[in-house]
């Protein structure tokens, strides 16, 4: 006998006209929903995001139907993936049968769904639906029962759950009714075939023909209804985000990672900057809410709401939504609370780890922009001195600009401003340049340089702070005004490339003034000298030592720079023992964001925080590759009390000891 | 009612200062300069004093010195100052503070002015003199050293902090002069929009030449480092260990331990 099963089994052919007016009505009242939500978004300011449209379309489909995002928080990522996977199974399943009964048969007389395909379809399809129920439990124990900290359940959870479960359950008894009533007694082989199927006809098989069929009519029609009435709902609950959550991976921020948006202070025309209603966001920014699932993982990494202060990313981007979506909308930066907006140490992990790609760094930017340009607002008064020390002496420990250079005193570089040449620029920023804990790093790393055989230059009392905390604080139009002049000076100095000790000027030349006109090539220094180390340009001599290694948010989160710095420690003679937050789940030293020149006056330090995670692991050494890094630790270890238990020191202070004399 | 804000532009403290070739004054190469700390109380009350009074009220920000004055005036529009006035003078670190005065007499009087706001004095040459001397060519009222200001129609009262932490309340009618101190109040950061509004606004420069100059009253003789004394010591580390080594220090190096 050819294996298959009879479509509209006992509902008759007739209800394919109702079926696909009611499937119709379905779509209808979700396109509606969503529609209505477009008016929303269009609040938001113009924001192009259909540029690279293929490579979009290629990210969306494969962070879709892979669920890469998802599943990088293995145990609830790889339980909805697994959701994900075998609700499409049915989903594609119940479209063939369609196309078949209602399409290829009807007017080609093509019947697919028989023999070995119909066995493995079935087959498949019964699998599929069991492991979604099984996944589904698993989420709905997870959050109802487990109730993980900070994960927050509403009416939504309940709805979506129940339906979902509903929908698949009520699937099983159909397919029981159906066989108990038909294959079980005529094709028992074939009924294997539906393992789940068979167990659900198990109490059905004793039952009246006529009974049964009535429940089996029963069944299929109130599993349509609900079917169709997930789909109508779909806009209306969390369940938007089966199109939201795709959709803004479409959408994602191709940019190099960390980009911030340069704004035009030519035009005069221009009176309002940054974010202080919804409106003053981009479309993208409202949108990002919607495709919010509240999954707090953010939250979960964020340093600022791990420190018990009131910032947590998650929050924010609920806010930007729920003030869109209010009929009247409230002042989004008394919302958020200029407090959270201060907190962000621009670190990333938020927006690393979204499942969604929502944009939560660049949202609290541009309130801070508003903070700062539209109020003149600082998160505290030494911040505000130290901007203006970056005013007049373009360093934020407001030092006389003209000894700038000094660091460098007797060392072998050239000095640029002095007349001076060099292929290499190294910019050394203003702690490396001013702070004396720094200025080892400065001095270690012109040893290397030289014993590499590497002529380097700087730019000595012409660098200036490259801008970085002003930018990330909101001071555009400061940012700009340092940046422009560096351009300048670099540009004049003739050089080919650019090489900085700290990972901030890093992005900011490398990333931020490519909006401004520069185009060098620009690397952070572990990766210039790993690069000599493996041409061999560089030798050290390996001393075997003990330590534990700090990604910088801005190397890790931004740059992707995760295996050169380990690279140079093994090189070194490092063991390496790793701390539990590592690579691109790193935790911030509390310095970014412009943090590394105020207070920290809410909750815990974040950087005796960090410090305590390195104390963990056991290793004697800390090892860091950031200026802001090594302060912040330099004062972890002092307040944390872990003098004599942990020492921090900058990779390149270590090469420099393993210099092998030539 | 029109406002004059005197404002002085230093070079910064932190700066590494060296004394020019004639010996009077300091070398400006490599110099980094901004608004004089107590000329921005200044400018925070006059712009304060503006915004309790409403529109009514006309800010004028006046400098004297070279062309990068135009920097400070520039912030203190930007602060809000309606307009800006620019005493130009290359010369100007050479001039005595009774000059000075006179030259922002010069220019002030017959301006009407009511209030006029300076600092209590320059960061750089500290003589907290050209206030005072400025009241007395206009022939107006002079409070020094104001860390309170309270304007009630054309009545001010004011508390001036004096030596010792003592503080004396004064009231007095317009026009006057008022020097101001740190504590006044809290010098405002400008806003972008405002910047780009402080471009637009009027910046008259009037050559310093063209005002009647005073007769220098005294002369800088000679300007100089202070000597260099015996190095000290700087004891760092833990409360009673440094306890300790001072100590031992006093005992060593000093007769205060010795009895007899």
């Amino acid at each position: 006998m050819d294996a298959t099963r009879e479509i509209y089994w006992n509902v008759g052919h007739g209800a394919a006209l109702p079926m696909y007016l009611f499937a119709f009505l379905a779509v209808a009242v979700c396109a509606y929903g969503f529609y209505r939500r477009l008016r929303v978004y269009r609040q938001g300011t113009a924001l192009a995001r259909r540029d690279r449209l293929f490579e979009r379309i290629w990210r969306g489909t494969r962070n879709l139907f892979g669920q890469l995002r998802v599943l990088r928080v293995p145990a609830p990522g790889i339980t909805h993936a697994f959701f994900f996977w075998g609700f499409l199974t049915l989903f594609l399943g119940t479209l063939l049968v369609m196309l078949q009964v209602d399409f290829t048969e009807p007017l080609f007389d093509l019947v697919f769904l028989r023999g070995t395909f119909y066995k493995i379809f079935s087959l498949a399809l019964d699998l599929a639906g069991l492991i979604a129920i099984g996944m589904l439990l698993g989420l709905a124990v997870r959050r109802f029962l487990y109730r993980p900290r900070g994960l927050k359940i509403i009416v939504d959870d309940y709805l979506a759950h129940l339906s979902l479960a509903a929908i698949l359950v009520t699937g099983f008894f159909i397919e029981g009714a159906r066989m108990a009533a038909t294959e079980i007694q005529t094709d028992p082989a074939l009924a294997w075939f539906s393992p789940v199927g068979l167990l659900a006809a198990q109490p059905m098989l004793g039952m009246e023909a006529a009974a049964l069929g009535s429940l089996h009519q029963i069944l299929w029609w109130v599993h349509f209804f609900l079917a169709m009435g997930v789909i109508g709902l779909i806009p209306f609950i969390k369940l938007r985000h089966l199109f939201t959550t795709p959709a803004n991976s479409l959408f994602a921020d191709l940019r190099p990672r960390g980009a911030i948006a340069t704004l035009n202070l030519e035009d005069e025309k221009i009176e309002r900057y940054g974010a202080e209603a919804v409106s003053d966001l981009a479309w993208k920014d409202i949108f990002d809410a919607d495709a919010c699932m509240a999954c707090k993982r953010c939250q979960d990494r964020c340093p600022a709401w791990q420190t018990d202060k009131p910032l947590s990313p998650m929050r924010i981007v609920q806010q930007v939504g729920e003030i869109a979506f209010a009929r009247a909308p409230a002042n989004l930066i008394e919302t958020v609370t200029t407090e959270a907006l201060w907190d962000c140490t621009t670190c990333r992990a938020c927006q690393e780890i979204c499942p969604a790609e929502i944009e939560h760094v660049n949202k609290i930017l541009e309130m801070r922009r508003s903070l700062v340009l539209m109020q003149g607002a600082f998160p505290g008064e030494e911040v505000m001195t130290a901007v203006n020390n970056l005013e007049v002496n373009s360093n934020p420990f407001g030092l006389a600009y003209a000894r700038r250079g000094d660091w460098a005193e007797g060392l072998p570089i050239e000095r640029l401003d002095e007349g001076g040449t060099a292929e290499v620029l190294y910019f050394a920023g203003c702690y490396a340049s001013f702070d004396r804990r720094n200025q080892q790093v400065a001095h270690s790393f012109v040893r290397l340089c030289a014993s590499a055989g590497v002529r380097i230059g700087f730019l000595g009392k012409d660098e200036k702070c490259c801008g970085e905390p002003l930018r990330k604080l909101g001071n555009e139009y400061l940012y700009q005004g340092k940046a422009v002049e560096n351009i300048a000076r670099i540009r004049a100095a003739g050089v080919q490339r650019i090489v900085t000790t700290c990972p901030h000027c890093f992005n900011t030349l490398g990333v931020d003034y490519r909006d401004l006109g520069l185009d060098l090539p620009v690397e952070h220094y572990t990766v210039f000298l790993e690069r000599l180390l493996r041409e061999g340009r560089l030798k050290v001599a390996p001393q075997a030592f003990a330590c534990t290694y700090h990604d910088s948010c801005t190397l890790a989160r931004y740059a992707d720079i995760l295996q050169e710095p380990r690279a140079v420690l093994k090189a070194a003679g490092g063991q390496l023992q790793e701390m539990q937050k590592s690579g691109n789940e790193t935790f911030c030293c509390g310095g970014g964001g412009g943090r590394v020149l105020a207070e920290e006056t809410r909750g815990r330090r974040i950087n005796v925080t960090r410090v305590a995670m390195a104390v963990e692991t056991g290793a004697p050494l800390l090892v860091s590759n950031c200026p802001f890094c090594l302060t912040m630790f330099e004062d972890g270890i002092k307040t944390g009390g872990h003098e004599g238990r942990l020492q921090v020191r900058d990779l390149a202070e270590i090469l420099v000891e393993r210099i092998q004399p030539e | 009612m029109k406002i004059l804000v005197c404002i002085k532009q230093v070079p910064d403290m932190e700066s590494r200062f060296k004394v020019n070739r004639d010996g009077t004054w300091i070398e400006e190469q490599d110099l980094a300069f901004r608004m004089n700390e107590y000329d921005e109380f200044a400018v925070e009350q006059a712009v304060q004093t503006k915004e309790q009074l409403g529109t009514d009220v006309d800010v004028t920000v006046l400098s004297l010195g070279p062309g990068r004055v135009t920097e400070a005036l520039k912030k203190a529009l930007a602060m809000g100052c309606d307009r800006a006035v620019h005493i130009q003078d290359e010369a100007s670190a050479q001039k005595e503070p009774w000059q000075i005065a006179g030259l922002i007499a010069a220019y002030a009087r017959g301006q009407a002015y009511d209030l006029v706001f300076t600092g209590l004095q320059s960061q750089d040459r500290g003589s907290a003199q050209v206030g005072v001397l400025l009241a007395e060519l206009l022939g107006m009222v002079c409070v020094t050293t104001v860390i309170d200001f309270a304007l009630k129609g054309t009545s001010v009262s004011v508390s001036r902090e004096l030596e010792g932490g003592l503080k004396a309340a004064v009231q007095f009618d317009l026009p006057a002069v008022v020097t101001c101190q740190l504590g006044l109040n809290t010098p405002r950061y400008p806003t972008l929009p405002n910047i780009m509004k402080a471009r637009q606004k009027e910046l008259l420069v009037v050559p310093a030449a063209d005002l009647l100059l005073e007769q220098a009253l005294t002369a800088t003789e000679k300007m100089y480092p202070p000597a260099r004394k015996e190095g000290g010591l700087v004891l760092e580390g833990e409360i009673d260990d440094l306890a300790d080594r001072l100590l031992a220090v006093l005992k060593e190096k000093t007769t205060v331990l010795r009895q007899g």
